[in-house]
């Protein structure tokens, strides 16, 4: 037992960490207006990102959210049951927080002649401490207000190169179809609440059966509610503004919406839907089974995602395509819960999303190297780049042969998990479907390492400079893709326990 | 209560509907922007509605937030609108084409 109880509201502490971190920035901002210090702002971000990361560990550590039964200090609930912190919530704190770190660090060198500074990092501040709200939200008003907090820093860090023509394009394309998005998922909101007039997702679970009445409008919000979240983790059907965005954005933005929102997309989405919505009282009011929306979704998104991005020359296009695919994968988890194996799959997707935040960050880290140094989009651009810098070229391997599914890498035993988890709820055809497009991605990861390892250089590009916080955070996301390994038993073992409270 | 609650709902999909048409025939950001509004607004109509139905305050609250986020999303959108038109001299989104749709 601790020597002192701390009051029940610091359980939120992450989350509150890279607020104050987000506020601190504007202070920097308002002295000094003009600051080009990036040291300061950077160290700052990436300071305030690895505290909240490390309280969210030591709270896990410590048994926060873990079940009293369990020898753990209980869920806690904030406000009358808006905010849960339980296993699944500091998991993926931890998951947002790492991502903000890594971005925070390699922005110190990609954003180096931007006219704004404190704004980019208090936006990337703001854009996490959303996600980590979204994390722990438990009522569909806080889950509305995270989401947004997420997605309007996120619209103006992807359009912040205001004189970069693919930037703004790719702003304006992504807030189009988020306030689109959004839109749908209020109005999707209010069906819900209108079904069973509530919006905290215990008291929507209570109240299912007297919507009896209302199936209709409870199918009708469910669906939309749906698609709210298919934006958020870039699935189809509202998969197509990620492309755009990511090709357009800074390359370090790009890595954080990859991996770090989509993350905290996937989160509400187990939350609302094991929560709010158990598939045998929604199964007997709306007549359908919801999770058999997310098979098909699971099925159409892997295949489509992957079979674009194999099609594609632009690198960063590629890596958008491909985390598309990924979503497809961590969809699983939602479209098993129906069978007892549910909590299985929940517990392998958590963990794809966590290993794939670290080597996608780390894949997208590296294109924002290469466009440091001007070396090009394409593939062709990126040939012989391991002669020159062999430490970078040797962590993207890692990062593509790990996304890939390579067996010794964590991103094998992440998917590996989802396979057995898919056979146990008996969907051969979401698992097979896993295997084929697995095979598939590995032809076009492996060819950008083909490109970068044994192609030589097409034109010559002179010499390399060396950017220290590029480097650092790609070799920081390189460590953590391999270390992974041999810390994957706890890390399989919390995303279980984690799955097993929440489905519980 | 007077009007039942079935004409609150045709109502706020009847103005979801004409949001949805807006966004998928106009070109104009602006209009677009606008076109999203009236969507937002129909769930709120929604909320009330349902909260003086079910006779809880949850969905007036709820909507209180919706329109105050309504606000802070067009605060972005028109930035981001402006820079469009300061980059490609337009506000059609059609015309920003620089990447692939």
């Amino acid at each position: 037992m601790a020597v002192f109880e701390l009051p029940e509201w610091t359980a939120l502490a992450p989350a509150l960490i890279l607020v104050a971190t987000a506020l601190l920035l504007f202070v920097f901002d308002s002295i000094n207006p003009r600051t080009s210090n990036r040291s300061l702002l950077a160290g700052t971000s990436a300071i305030g990102s690895l505290t909240a990361l490390g309280v969210a560990v030591w709270f896990m550590l410590a048994g926060v959210g873990t079940p009293s039964v369990d020898g753990g200090r209980g869920v806690v609930e904030l406000f009358g049951g808006q905010f849960i912190v339980d296993q699944m919530a500091l998991f993926f704190m931890v998951v947002v927080a790492v991502v903000t770190a890594l971005v925070a660090v390699a922005s110190y060198d990609y954003m180096e002649d931007h006219a704004y500074q404190a704004e980019y990092y208090s936006l990337v501040m703001l854009a996490a401490t959303g996600m980590a709200t979204m994390a722990a939200a438990n009522s569909l008003v806080t889950i509305f207000i995270a989401l947004e907090l997420a997605s309007l820093p996120s619209y103006a860090l992807v359009s912040i190169l205001k004189n970069n023509r693919g930037s703004v394009e790719a702003g304006l394309k992504y807030f189009l179809i988020g306030a689109l998005s959004s839109a749908i998922f209020v109005y999707g909101v209010s069906l819900v609440y209108g079904a069973t007039g509530h919006l905290q997702l215990d008291a929507i679970a209570e109240n299912l059966e007297g919507a009896g009445e209302y199936g209709g409008l409870l199918g009708l919000g469910i669906l939309m509610m749906i698609g709210g979240f298919a934006f958020k983790t870039a699935s189809v059907p509202f998969h197509f503004w990620a492309p755009e965005a990511y090709e357009g954005a800074p390359a370090p933005i790009s890595a954080f919406l990859s991996s770090a929102s989509k993350a905290a997309g996937f989160v509400i989405a187990f939350r609302v839907f094991t929560t709010a919505f158990p598939i045998e009282a929604t199964t007997a009011v709306i007549g359908i089974d919801w999770s058999l929306a997310f098979v098909i979704l699971a099925i159409v998104t892997m295949t489509l995602g992957n079979f674009a991005a194999a099609t594609q020359d632009n690198v960063k296009r590629m890596l958008a395509y491909s985390s598309i695919g990924h979503a497809g994968y961590a969809l699983i988890g939602l479209a098993g819960l129906s069978a007892d194996g549910g909590q299985l799959v929940m517990g392998a997707a958590m963990m794809h999303l966590l290993v794939y935040g670290f080597m996608n960050t780390g894949a997208f880290l590296f294109v924002a190297l290469a466009e440091y140094w001007g070396v090009g989009r394409t593939f062709e651009d990126y040939n012989g780049l391991a002669t020159q810098a062999p430490v970078a070229c040797f962590a993207l391997g890692i990062f593509m042969f790990s996304l890939a599914g390579i067996p010794p890498l964590g991103g094998f035993f992440s998917k590996y998990f989802l396979f057995v988890g898919a056979i146990e709820a008996g969907m051969l055809v979401v698992a097979a479907a896993l295997v084929v497009n697995s095979a598939l991605s590995l032809y076009y990861y492996a060819r950008l390492v083909k490109a970068v390892w044994i192609e030589d250089p097409v034109a010559d590009r002179g010499t390399l400079s060396q950017p220290t916080g590029l480097y650092a955070a790609i070799v920081f996301a390189a460590v953590l893709t391999v270390v992974a390994l041999p810390v994957f038993g706890p890390i399989a073992d919390a995303a279980l326990d984690a799955a097993a409270v929440v489905i519980g | 209560m007077s009007v039942a609650i079935e004409y609150y709902v045709l109502l706020s999909m009847a103005l979801f509907c004409i949001g949805l048409f807006g966004i998928l025939t106009r070109r104009n950001a602006l209009m677009f922007l606008m076109s999203v509004e009236i969507m937002l607004n129909a769930a709120n109509i929604n909320l009330i509605a349902f909260a003086f139905y079910h006779g809880n305050l949850t969905g007036q609250v709820f909507a209180l937030f919706t329109m105050a986020l309504a606000a802070a999303e067009v605060a972005v959108g028109l930035g981001i609108i402006l820079v469009l038109y300061r980059n490609f001299r337009d506000v059609d989104v059609t015309v920003p084409t620089t990447m692939r749709w």
